[in-house]
């Protein structure tokens, strides 16, 4: 057997076809995730050192092609509505590209923290669009914007803050929703929404201990890390694990061996990327947190990511941190 | 992508593929065009409704086609035929069962139940059976989970009458079916939570009920001493709020002693048959001993945390840094 290692030409390869793909019907069915897609592609190269594999101003012209004239914030897609999810990305694409001053023109800054606040709801909550969805990836999403924007607020932060606690679960993970099953994604999304808000000290040490308990036992005997018990291991889920074992301190509670071997399997060494686990079809989705994970845990001398924001750790040194002191 | 087993296509059916798929883009290319026009045209009639089902048909994960599709049901709601709302029902049971685990699916399900007009209790009821029959497909379905919970809140509040009990019933009955549903257990902890904080219950009726749930527990391990789900509900019975408030002090330890004794018993019995500890005894033992301290009562030497953690560290590699950070903190 020889010996496994990261396929990082290959998958700048595969990262820079994703857009010639446009003979294939699924490149159309997937419109609705693709500016989502693009934040992750970026990622992804910025993690392997390779960001001017997509040409900023394209990627620029697309983002803003993506803005939504009704009702602000960006969809997935020239037409599409506006979501949290995808205005997210959008943010996030912008910032990367250190080309938040965009936003200025046509008071599209202003209409798009609009468009977020306005999501919220009495109890704290987000939506994710007007169509009254609620779920504790929006109030991560929410935050995470605002927070590059240099937007957050006490009238949101607090009440946002409450929520998050509301859906901390009896075995130390988060939930979707109060009364919710804990879900390795939702418990990224909640201490994420918490590091942001700067409010992590809402839990008790205690409290965190059970969490790190919950999050460590996601690793299965071959390396690979599942989003709840019983569960098959994903690449994806072993993001959201180990992100959330980084935000709260216990990175190591987990063992690196193992799941670099796991996210190493799960490589195509024909085409590149990286799939939910070995030997399935891979995707952008799963290239991005499969690298994002290698980097966390310091192998392939990646470009450090941080696993609040899961961008580039240089770009997020920029960002305002909450709560704001002085002007 | 989810589970799609990866293959390598040879270039004949790649470019067989690609023929095929020229007539496929076009037809959703021009479906999708033409229902944006309409919509960007402030269209929302029925025919336009028709066009957004073609589309969902295709790629049920089009939000904007469901958002469209949900602007046009309010514009004409007034002027549609009775069984409209029964139909919009049964469009999107269609594409739930293709698509058990999109979230706009569910997600129109509900905004559909919202607004059904002068929706009885009757229409939530059979959302109850309609989740039952999801969840017998798929007993661990993250979205089915949520939504009974969110059809149970709502035939509450109709209804005006708490539905734990019946609710209790109802994962009592999956778990017996299959010891590790860990959602079967973490509802578990909901309704058990809720009976002792909503219900009124005479003080013989709650002892009664820990009393249960401790035997219940104790089968349980028996049953399936390999699985995390029941190891984690009992982490989290043996110290919550509800059952020290019941239980004295005394029948605190004392049941805290017994569940002690029996973990150690499943863990002899693994130890005889395979020669190996079994590591999420051990990690409850740990977590009994610590309780037991807490509740005032003198371990001395039968405290074993020590060496517990110790083996642990052996035994679960994967983990050990916990353990080395549980063991510094002793
Ligand atoms: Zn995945």
């Amino acid at each position: 057997m020889t010996e496994l290692t990261l396929l990082r030409d290959k998958h700048i390869k595969y990262i820079e076809s994703l857009d010639n793909k446009k003979d294939d019907y699924e490149y159309w069915l997937s419109e609705h995730l693709r500016l989502n897609g693009v934040y992750w592609g970026l990622t992804a190269l910025c993690i392997m050192d390779s960001k001017d594999t997509f040409k900023k101003d394209e990627v620029i012209e697309f983002v803003m092609s993506c803005w939504d004239l009704k009702r602000g914030g960006f969809g997935p897609f020239p037409r599409h509505d506006s979501h949290l999810l995808t205005t997210l990305s959008a943010v996030q694409i912008l910032a990367t590209y250190d080309s938040l001053s965009v936003l200025e023109k046509d008071d599209k800054l202003e209409l798009c923290v609009q468009f977020i606040v306005g999501n919220q709801l009495p109890d704290g909550s987000f939506q994710g669009d007007r169509f009254g969805e609620v779920d504790t990836r929006f109030v991560y999403t929410a935050l995470n914007a605002l927070s590059i924007l240099g937007k957050l607020t006490p009238e949101v932060v607090d009440p946002a803050v409450q929520y998050i606690l509301k859906c901390y679960n009896f075995d130390g993970g988060f939930g979707l929703f109060p009364g919710a099953e804990s879900h390795a994604a939702q418990a990224f999304t909640c201490l994420g929404a918490l590091k942001i808000a700067n409010r992590l000290d809402a839990l008790t040490a205690s409290q965190i201990e059970e969490t790190g308990w919950w999050l460590s036992e996601r690793q299965l005997p071959d390396g690979g890390l599942n989003g709840r018990p019983s569960k098959l291991p994903d690449v994806c889920y072993s993001w959201w694990v180990l992100s959330s074992l980084a935000i709260i301190g216990k990175l190591d509670w987990i063992d690196y061996e193992g799941l670099k071997e796991f996210i190493l399997e799960a490589q195509d060494d024909v085409k590149g990327g990286i799939s939910d686990r070995p030997n399935n079809e891979v995707d952008v989705y799963h290239t991005i947190f499969g690298l994002a994970g290698l980097s966390l845990m310091g192998f392939y001398d990646l470009i450090p990511i941080d696993p609040t924001y899961c961008m580039p750790t240089s770009v997020t040194a920029t960002f305002k941190k909450y709560p704001y002191i002085g002007k | 992508m989810h589970g799609i087993k990866r293959q390598q296509y040879s270039r004949e059916i790649l470019k067989q593929k690609r023929i095929q798929d020229q007539q496929k883009i076009k037809t959703y290319k021009d479906l999708t065009h033409s229902a944006l026009d309409t919509r960007d045209k402030g269209i929302f009639t029925t025919d336009a409704l028709q066009l957004t089902s073609k589309i969902l048909e295709l790629n049920p994960e089009f939000n904007t086609i469901w958002n469209y599709r949900r602007d046009i049901i309010l514009t004409v709601t007034n002027d549609v035929k009775p069984d409209f709302w029964e139909n919009e029902l049964q469009f999107t049971m269609e594409k739930l069962k293709r698509f058990p685990k999109v979230y706009w699916i569910w997600n129109h399900r509900i905004w559909v139940l919202d607004n059904y007009p002068n929706a009885t209790d009757k229409i939530w009821l059979r959302e109850l059976f309609v989740v039952d029959k999801l969840l017998s497909m798929d007993a661990r379905n993250y979205h089915g989970w949520h939504y009974r919970r969110l059809i149970v809140k709502k035939l509450e509040s109709i209804n005006g009458k708490l539905m734990d009990k019946e609710e209790l019933k109802y994962v009592t009955t999956i778990i017996n079916k299959n010891i590790s549903n860990y959602s079967a257990w973490h509802q578990r902890v909901q309704l058990i939570t809720n009976i002792f904080n909503k219900h009124e219950l005479n003080k013989k009726e709650m002892k009664d009920m820990v009393l249960s749930e401790i035997s219940y527990i104790t089968n349980a391990i028996y049953t399936d001493a390999d699985d995390q789900s029941v190891w984690f509900y009992t982490n989290w019975f043996i110290a919550n709020d509800i059952v020290r408030l019941v239980l004295t002090n005394d029948e605190y330890i004392k049941m805290l002693k017994d569940i002690k004794d029996n973990v150690i018993l499943i863990n002899n019995d693994d130890v005889e048959f395979s020669g190996k500890e079994n590591n999420w005894c051990l990690k409850i033992l740990i977590v009994i001993e610590k309780t037991l301290k807490e509740a005032g009562y003198e371990l001395d030497k039968d405290e074993h945390t020590e060496e517990y953690l110790k083996k642990l560290i052996d035994n679960d590699p994967q983990r050990r840094n916990r353990y080395i950070y549980l063991s510094t903190k002793q």
